[in-house]
């Protein structure tokens, strides 16, 4: 099979990544790939991960339809990042393919699309959410009011599943409302990870070194990681104040350094923020590590690639009971509720802390479900099968494309586009 | 269903055989109730894909809307209940929102269909000036011809008016026998055509019955003979036809200008007016029953006079050359 | 009762598809009943399918009482008492899928994607009928094979089949039906080399291109057959085609893997001739029982020319195989009033 991939390239991206180990999975199962990067223009120099296979441009036109005409099918990696995603959100709408749908929730990206596209923006929410929410979208004070007041109402799944002729997607909890509205089948597939390296990583580690717990969250630190709860939790147990030393290593805003570090002094707690890191650095960090924390509040997104890390890592890892998380097996981390968090979080660290034994025999099942799990080789098999399914409704969603365009050029209004009488005939072709 | 279109259709397919052309016809089945439904038809008529044809002409809503790069439009009819009919309040489109929806659509959907076209005609001056009125286009009037000239030799003038075509609440019929009632005791009438339901029937059947005019009309409610009805016009004194606001000129009044008979007609009747002129060609009465009952006396008042006015109606009509070799000549221009 | 014919068309081209459609209207109106005739127009370009039969899916024809469905697409109209009178399938996407000069597309995800969707609409559509019939055995295999439906074989009958009748039986061959590869009239010119008594051919037809006939005329001079070979390169009237089938000894209908039987064969039934026909003609082998009321061979010209030379020299075996002829209409059903019967069923 032939398979055109759109897709971020650029190394930042967490998917560019996992589409470039899905793409080497394809390629060693015999199909061809090519890719399209995706990137907003401005970032797409930046180098990017090595796929191994001929890249072009979403940009260049005349090449992605030259492209198309070569390929079997067409497969969106999409997030919720409009500058990493702005050439799937693009061509999606002109050209159907399969999307890979890696966040529930695109509200970030529809706002920033939208700022291009008002009319058609706000007649897709008054379609999914209906006027009172279409009013309210663009009116938030703030993101977190934002993802607050959008993340159940309006999280514009729909947007996105409606215009796929079928979604794969990584965990269950965010299905309901792609199925609604994907014409095509929709598929749970655990997302394509690795960890490189994790042989070397695994050597180094000593449990407790120094007598010392070493937690450590990685990644961009933003509020919905949960820091600042974590430094609650081990200020409010002796046993953990004493120690446990909490790092945090990726990007940070200045005024959260700022914030984190006062919250952690005040409290004694030991607080070591290293910033952004090269690879061999996040390695080492990773590898002298007792427990990660991979705490989300809210939890959007359809997979968690560093939950996933850290567990491909044989670490001991604490989640939040939510979303994508909830449905990794109890035994291979720890689950927080979010309700208790901070009373939750301190109860499991001093336990993880008094049985070093009982840490290792966590992070091992972990990382021998997390290694039979996240497969590449799978996540490319269920693709092409996907592909293979979705040719079937092209035809229907090819016809139902060439009537939506005629009623437009007509000047059909949305409600008339609905009624029943015209569109339900299309039921009956499969 | 069967009606003046499809009966046109067949004989301009009939004409263009005769002048040498293959030529076939393409019906295609139009469902306008409930109005909701209306979309997907024009969709599909857009859909359709007609090849190893030359050229097309496409008589009436939706037909035009099929796709071909040599399309002419001899427009018979528009969608009137979402134009003129709509004004008139008298459309089956929804009131509110949806109707007005419904009314966009096909008003931009007709103005793409008008544009593509390579030249429009219409079959009456009233579809002319609707065209040019609610959709800003431009068309010349080509009037049907009559379909078989050589049957309406005329005859004698008889002692009757004939009022021939289907019969049906638009039609009128029944405004003849109410003013019947009031004409000469002389006159006589008769309503000869298919009635469109059982319905339009009774109601001039009883109509007749609760007016005591048995012996002054002759009904004969069902689907003609050709020679019948021929034979019905050729020998009436006068021909009466008056449809509320038709567009085109009525086959019944060109057959009965071929025939040389007077013409009886409303002010409201539409297309018609084209052809009966007060004092020339016949009476245009209002549509009240004295006006018409003055009207129909007047048919028999003076033979000469009705024989003048039939001998009027028939140079009118000549005048206008409407011929089938003429009209293909047109069509195909 | 009012009934509504349906079928698809490519405009000006005619063919056996319009005339199962007019010969039954014509009957039907016969019988007193209110038939529409509609035809639709279609192109079976993969690309333009699915548009043309979503457009089909939105045409009413709710005021008739029946809707009898011919060709492909026009089975997938929308009614509470649809009847489907199946000639065939888009074969491009059945049958004929295997086959790189007919499939029409190439055999790649996109199109067998189509392929799919097109199976699976077909079915729903044809579930949908009261019943299916088709025009032969062969076609209803296939339904059966590819949409699982079943159907009852419904044979098509010739329109005013009392035009046919026996006057003599002379010393031609007749095979009259459009002159093109596919016909293989050139089979019976072939076997004229081999024929050892002076029985004659009569080949007569029109045809869409001249090479066909020209090929036919070389091979008629080239094997010095022309005294007993007639070529008639022409549209035969219906009263010529009747006066020949009156005549002549038998009859020859052997084109390459028909499905139905051809009207040709139903003609010369009614005019009790013999037909000769091939063992890969397909369809007519529906009609034909070699030894009955015709001969099969093998499509070989030794072969053919023997069984031409049997019905010369044996003329009361050509007699009796065309009364059997005659009689194998009534066993297999094909007649008018067999037809409206289960139609109106």
């Amino acid at each position: 099979m032939k398979l055109l991939i759109f897709t971020p390239g650029l190394k930042a991206s967490a998917i560019g990544r996992m589409t470039c180990l899905v793409s080497n999975a394809l390629i060693a199962q015999g199909h061809e790939v090519v890719i399209v990067r995706t990137e907003v223009n401005a970032l797409l120099d930046r180098p990017s991960h090595d796929f191994n296979t001929r890249m072009i441009s979403w940009s260049d036109e005349k090449q992605v339809l030259e492209a198309t005409a070569e390929c079997d099918v067409l497969v969106y990696q999409v997030g919720d990042n409009y500058d990493y995603h702005e050439g799937c959100v693009t061509w999606l709408a002109r050209l159907p393919g399969v999307v890979c749908l890696h966040d529930f929730f695109v509200g970030h990206m529809f706002y920033a699309w939208a700022q291009k596209n008002m009319e058609k923006a706000d007649s897709i929410l008054k379609h999914w959410y209906g006027d009172e929410v279409a009013k309210r979208f663009f009116k938030f004070a703030n993101n977190k009011a934002f993802i607050e007041g959008t993340k159940d109402q309006a999280p514009l799944t729909e947007w996105i599943a409606s215009q796929a002729l079928g979604v794969i997607t990584h965990s269950r909890w965010g299905t309901p409302r792609v199925v609604r509205s994907c014409l095509g089948s929709v598929r749970v597939v655990p997302l394509a990870y690795d960890a490189p390296g994790e042989s070397e990583v695994a050597q180094g580690y000593e449990p407790n070194k120094f007598g010392r717990m070493k937690l450590l969250t990685v990644g961009h630190i933003n509020r919905n990681k949960r820091v600042a709860d974590v430094i609650h939790a081990i200020a409010g147990s002796p046993l953990l104040r004493q120690n446990v030393v909490y790092r945090l290593v990726g990007a940070a805003d200045p005024e959260m350094v700022i914030e984190l570090s006062t919250l952690a002094n005040s409290l004694r707690v030991n607080l070591v923020i290293s910033g952004a890191v090269d690879d061999t650095e996040l390695a080492l960090a990773v590898g002298e590590a007792d427990v990660m924390s991979c705490l989300r509040w809210p939890s959007l997104e359809a997979a968690s690639a560093s939950a996933i890390e850290a567990m491909l890592y044989g670490k001991a890892a604490v989640v939040t009971d939510t979303g994508f998380y909830s449905e990794i097996p109890d035994d291979c981390v720890e689950k927080i509720s979010h309700e208790d968090e901070v009373a939750d979080l301190r109860a499991v660290l001093e336990r993880l802390y008094s049985k070093p034994s009982e840490r290792v025999a966590l992070g091992e099942r972990a990382r021998r479900w997390a290694s039979s799990t996240y497969l590449a080789e799978n996540y490319a098999r269920q693709l092409v099968e996907e592909s293979i399914a979705c040719q079937k409704l092209r035809p229907i969603v090819t016809a139902k494309a060439y009537f939506v365009e005629v009623m437009k050029r007509w000047g059909a209004t949305d409600d008339l586009l609905r009624a029943d009488d015209t569109m339900s005939a299309l039921a009956v072709m499969g | 269903m069967w009606g003046g279109a499809e009966e046109l259709a067949v004989n301009l397919q009939k004409n263009l055989v005769i002048a040498g052309h293959h030529s076939e016809i393409l019906r295609i089945p139009f469902q306008w109730e409930p109005a909701t439904r209306i979309s997907s038809q024009m969709l599909m008529v857009r859909a359709l894909e007609l090849w190893n044809v030359d050229k097309v002409i496409a008589l009436k809503f939706p037909a035009f809307y099929i796709r071909h790069p040599n399309k002419t439009l001899w427009l018979l009819h528009q969608y009137r209940q979402a134009y003129d009919l709509y004004d008139a309040g008298q459309t089956n489109l929804p009131p509110g929102q949806v109707g007005d929806d419904i009314r966009t659509l096909i008003t931009n959907a007709d103005n793409e269909a008008f544009a593509e076209s390579e030249r429009i005609f219409t079959n009456s001056e009233v579809t002319r000036r609707r065209l040019k009125k609610y959709n800003g286009f431009d068309a010349t009037v080509l009037l049907p011809p009559i379909n078989d000239p050589g049957l309406f030799t005329g005859g004698q003038s008889g002692d009757y008016i004939f009022a021939g075509g289907r019969v049906n609440g638009m039609k009128r019929q029944h405004l003849l026998l109410d003013a019947l009632r009031q004409a000469s005791p002389n006159v006589k009438l008769i309503i000869a055509g298919p009635p469109d339901a059982p319905a339009d029937g009774d109601q001039l059947r009883e109509t007749v019955a609760r007016l005591g005019l048995g012996d002054r009309v002759k009904l004969d409610l069902r689907f003609l003979p050709r020679e019948t009805y021929a034979n019905y016009l050729n020998n009436a004194a006068a021909v009466a036809y008056l449809p509320f606001d038709e567009d085109s000129l009525g086959y019944v009044a060109m057959e009965a200008a071929t025939a040389d008979k007077a013409l009886i007609t409303t002010s409201d009747s539409g297309g018609i007016l084209g052809l009966v002129k007060q004092r020339e060609t016949g009476w245009v009465a209002e549509p009240t029953t004295s006006s018409l009952a003055d009207a129909m006396s007047a048919v028999f008042a003076d033979a000469a006079v009705t024989r003048g006015y039939g001998s009027g109606a028939r140079d009118l009509w000549n005048s206008f050359g409407i011929t089938w070799p003429k009209t293909v000549e047109t069509l195909l221009q | 009762m009012k009934i509504a014919l349906v079928s698809t068309f490519v405009p000006f081209l005619y063919g056996g598809a319009r005339n199962i459609v007019e010969w039954l209207q014509g009957m039907l109106e016969k019988e007193g009943h209110q038939v529409e005739r509609i035809y639709l127009p279609q192109v079976d370009v993969p690309d333009l399918l699915f548009q043309q039969m979503t457009a089909f899916r939105w045409i009413d024809l709710s005021s008739a009482d029946r809707v009898i469905c011919f060709r492909p697409q026009a089975h997938l109209i929308q009614h509470p008492h649809k009847i489907l009178w199946f000639i065939h399938h888009i074969r491009s996407f059945y049958d004929l899928w295997e086959n790189d000069l007919y499939r029409g597309c190439p055999d790649d995800e996109k199109h067998r994607g189509l392929r799919a969707a097109l199976h699976e609409a077909d079915t729903a559509a044809l579930r949908e009928a009261k019943h299916i019939f088709t025009n032969s055995r062969v076609v209803s295999d296939r339904l059966k094979h590819f949409n699982g439906v079943d159907s009852e074989v419904l044979y098509p009958p010739v329109f005013e089949s009392e035009r046919f009748h026996a006057r003599q039986y002379n010393d031609e061959i007749v095979c009259i039906c459009r002159l093109e590869h596919h016909k293989r009239q050139h089979l019976l010119v072939d076997a004229m080399e081999f024929t050892k008594t002076p029985v004659r051919l009569r080949l007569c037809g029109s045809s869409f291109r001249p090479a066909y006939p020209g090929e036919l005329e070389r091979r008629i001079a080239e094997l010095g057959v022309k005294d007993r070979v007639t070529l008639e390169n022409r549209w035969i009237t219906e009263e010529e085609k009747a006066d020949y089938f009156a005549d002549c000894l038998a009859t020859a209908y052997l084109p390459e893997d028909e499905d139905s039987y051809g009207y040709p064969s139903v003609e010369a039934s009614h005019a009790a001739k013999a037909i000769i026909t091939t063992t890969d003609s397909g369809g007519v082998l529906e009609l034909v029982q070699d030894g009955v009321n015709g001969f099969i061979t093998e499509p070989s010209p030794q072969l053919l020319a023997n069984v031409m030379d049997k019905l010369y020299t044996d003329k009361a075996l050509a007699k009796q195989m065309g009364v059997n002829a005659l009689e194998r209409l009534s066993e297999i059903n094909i007649s008018w009033s067999h037809v409206l019967r289960r139609l109106l069923a």
